[in-house]
């Protein structure tokens, strides 16, 4: 019989050099046919070398481990590494999967590996809990939505000489079209972007910003007040500026029920 | 929906607003006074004379009152407000005194210019009004100012107050945990790796990592934080992340020297430095390279920047809360004076540009 081989992903090299170190003590016949530094590498490696075992850490750049598990897809024993990613450790343990927590301790890893042992000597499909699936899903969709940024604008762009500027979207006082360009307006001065107001009325937050014109869109934090005039229409007085912002007849609703 | 409030235009005040019931019996009170003291004189029957001194006394309110709101509105730079309501009391007090004169003998003013005794009583009521008028009018445009100056200490306190409630907030907010624990444990866990295999380089990254940890710990009575701390703490933890992902990270730091005793607030620099290795390197398969820079412009403002190659920042990302919590930290220092600007660096990164006063407003 071959001796068993295994893969180590992760992205800090000491911590990666540690476990293949600890491992060749604990566990002198396997051998570590690869190292990853990413997710990304670590499939690609499992791909060409197809090895029995796959060490990954969940927190890696580009691919993260559940998702490298995930492209693994049970072809492998897989466990993972983890240093305080606590909802992580928890739906291991929910799960039944194998984790080691960094820094790795012998004893542990020891556990660990006499269970791998045991289920490769038996033939045992990697993984038998069907629950695996399931939990990577949602550890997965975790990750994800940690890692993604929400659904409404933060941030605006606008050019300035050779750069971009991020202008932070809660410190805006109110945006207007300018011919082609629209005008924002903010705490920092002011900048010409070539979004227009219907784009942005989409991608701002509608909870504090608000199209009051076919013009202009305001941040509701900064109007100070709100003044009638004739025919339906009314005035923005904004926050410590004399400018004042037109409210057109159909956008006057957003006014009325105070 | 927007909660904007719809405050009304506010009308121009009621003339009858300064004629409140306050004054009202002050004017009485002093009527009636001028009317006892006066008496003696006057072959008048009291009652009558009263009536007369009340009348002149109620009509003089009237004019201190509407040229103060007219003083309100305009006055000449010559002449303050309170000074030109004085002369307005003073000039009308004779007309006054001659109109309730002739309304008490029925608007006939050959009856009145044919007695002797009423001019002369017209005459005393008049020198007497001029006399008491000045006198009280001067009291209670004093009285006002100084009631006017109290509101605005008032103000100021409450203004004062909340600044300094908002350095107490972003204080109490450096004061809670700032170390991640899985940067500790992480960090932990190659320390340790160095130390099982001997490396020679395991005490000097404890050395950094005690640095960080130290300058890093909530800290009650803060001296005063200069830039010299804080580049000592920015360094300590990239050496940290640069003993954990050697081959993704890289850094410079390049400030004058001659700035580190400059006072800046704690954790400014390390809250950006922390924010290009989580969002900027981390997540990068390739890492990058991040600069600190720091030099003192000619007009003597603070120009700071943490610069790096990392992915950069997604238009939808929300302002982190370190982000959010050093803006208001930089406000509590130094007031409405500084400024924090980010910018796309090509073909990515990020770039966070402080320019910050020279003098904190603390």
């Amino acid at each position: 019989m071959s001796p068993p081989t295994a893969i180590v992903a992760d992205d800090e090299p000491l911590l990666r050099e540690r476990l293949v170190g600890q491992l060749a003590r604990v566990w002198p016949e396997l051998q570590i046919v690869a190292q990853a530094r990413n997710g990304r590498e670590a499939l690609e490696a499992f791909d060409e070398l197809q090895p029995a075992v796959v060490f990954l850490d969940v927190h890696m750049p580009g691919l993260n481990g559940i998702e490298a598990a995930r492209g693994i897809a049970r072809r492998a024993q897989v466990v993972f590494v983890t240093a305080y990613e606590q909802y992580a450790v928890q739906a291991f343990e929910q799960g039944a999967i194998d984790y080691l927590v960094k820094p790795v301790d012998v004893a542990r890893l020891t556990d660990t590996v006499q269970r791998l042992q045991g289920r490769l000597a038996g033939g045992a499909p990697p993984d038998a809990g069907s629950a695996l699936d399931g939990v990577l899903d949602r550890l997965a969709a975790e990750l994800r939505r940690r890692g993604t940024p929400g659904t409404w604008l933060h941030w605006i762009k606008a050019s300035s000489g050779a750069s971009v500027k991020l202008i932070p979207v809660d410190q805006v006082v109110y945006l207007k079209s300018d011919e082609k360009y629209t005008l924002v307006v903010w705490s920092g001065g002011e900048a010409l972007i070539r979004k227009t107001i219907r784009e942005l009325a989409d991608e701002l937050d509608p909870d504090v910003f608000a199209q009051v014109h076919r013009s202009a869109i305001v941040n509701l934090r900064q109007v100070a007040q709100v003044v009638r005039g004739a025919n339906e229409t009314a005035e923005l007085h904004l926050r410590d500026r004399t400018e004042r912002l037109p409210v057109s007849r159909s956008f006057l609703h957003l006014f009325k029920q105070m | 929906m927007p909660s904007t409030s719809l405050p009304e235009e506010s009308p121009p005040r009621p003339l009858l607003v300064g004629f409140n019931l306050r004054n009202v019996t002050v004017a009485l009170v002093l009527g009636l006074l001028a009317a006892l003291l006066i008496h003696p004189m006057f072959i008048t029957p009291f009652p009558l004379l009263l009536a007369r001194v009340l009348g002149v006394a109620l009509l003089l309110l009237l004019v201190y009152v509407a040229a103060g709101r007219w003083a309100d509105r305009w006055h000449p730079d010559w002449l303050p407000g309170g000074a030109l309501q004085v002369l307005a009391v003073a000039l009308s007090a004779p007309l006054v005194t001659l109109v309730v004169s002739l309304l008490a003998v029925g608007g006939d003013v050959s009856k009145f210019l044919d007695t002797p005794a009423r001019m002369l009583g017209a005459t005393i009521i008049a020198i007497a009004s001029i006399l008491l008028g000045l006198l009280i009018s001067a009291l209670a445009v004093l009285r006002e100012r100084d009631a006017h100056a109290r509101a605005q200490a008032l103000q100021f306190a409450l203004e004062r107050s909340t600044l300094e409630r908002q350095a107490l907030d972003a204080r109490l907010s450096l004061l809670q945990a700032q170390i991640e624990p899985h940067f500790l444990f992480n960090t932990l866990a190659n320390v340790q790796a160095l130390v099982e295999e001997r490396s020679p380089r395991a005490p000097a990254v404890l050395k950094s990592l005690i640095g960080y940890l130290r300058a890093a710990m909530p800290r009650l009575h803060d001296g005063a934080p200069t830039l010299g701390n804080e580049l000592a703490l920015v360094r300590a933890y990239l050496e940290l992340m640069q003993m954990r992902m050697p081959d993704r990270l890289c850094f410079g730091i390049d400030v004058d020297p001659a700035l580190t005793a400059t006072p800046l607030p704690a954790m400014t620099l390390l809250t950006l430095v922390e924010n290009a290795v989580r969002h900027g390197i981390d997540p990068s398969e390739e890492g990058g390279r991040i600069d600190v820079g720091g030099v003192r412009a000619g007009d003597g403002t603070l120009h700071l920047w943490v610069s790096d190659t990392g992915v950069g920042m997604s238009p939808q990302a929300p302002q982190g809360t370190g982000l959010t919590n050093l803006r208001s930290r930089l406000q509590a220092f130094f007031g409405q004076g500084a400024d924090l600007q980010l910018s796309e660096r090509l073909p990515h990164g990020l770039r966070v540009d402080l320019t910050l006063p020279r003098e904190g407003a603390a």
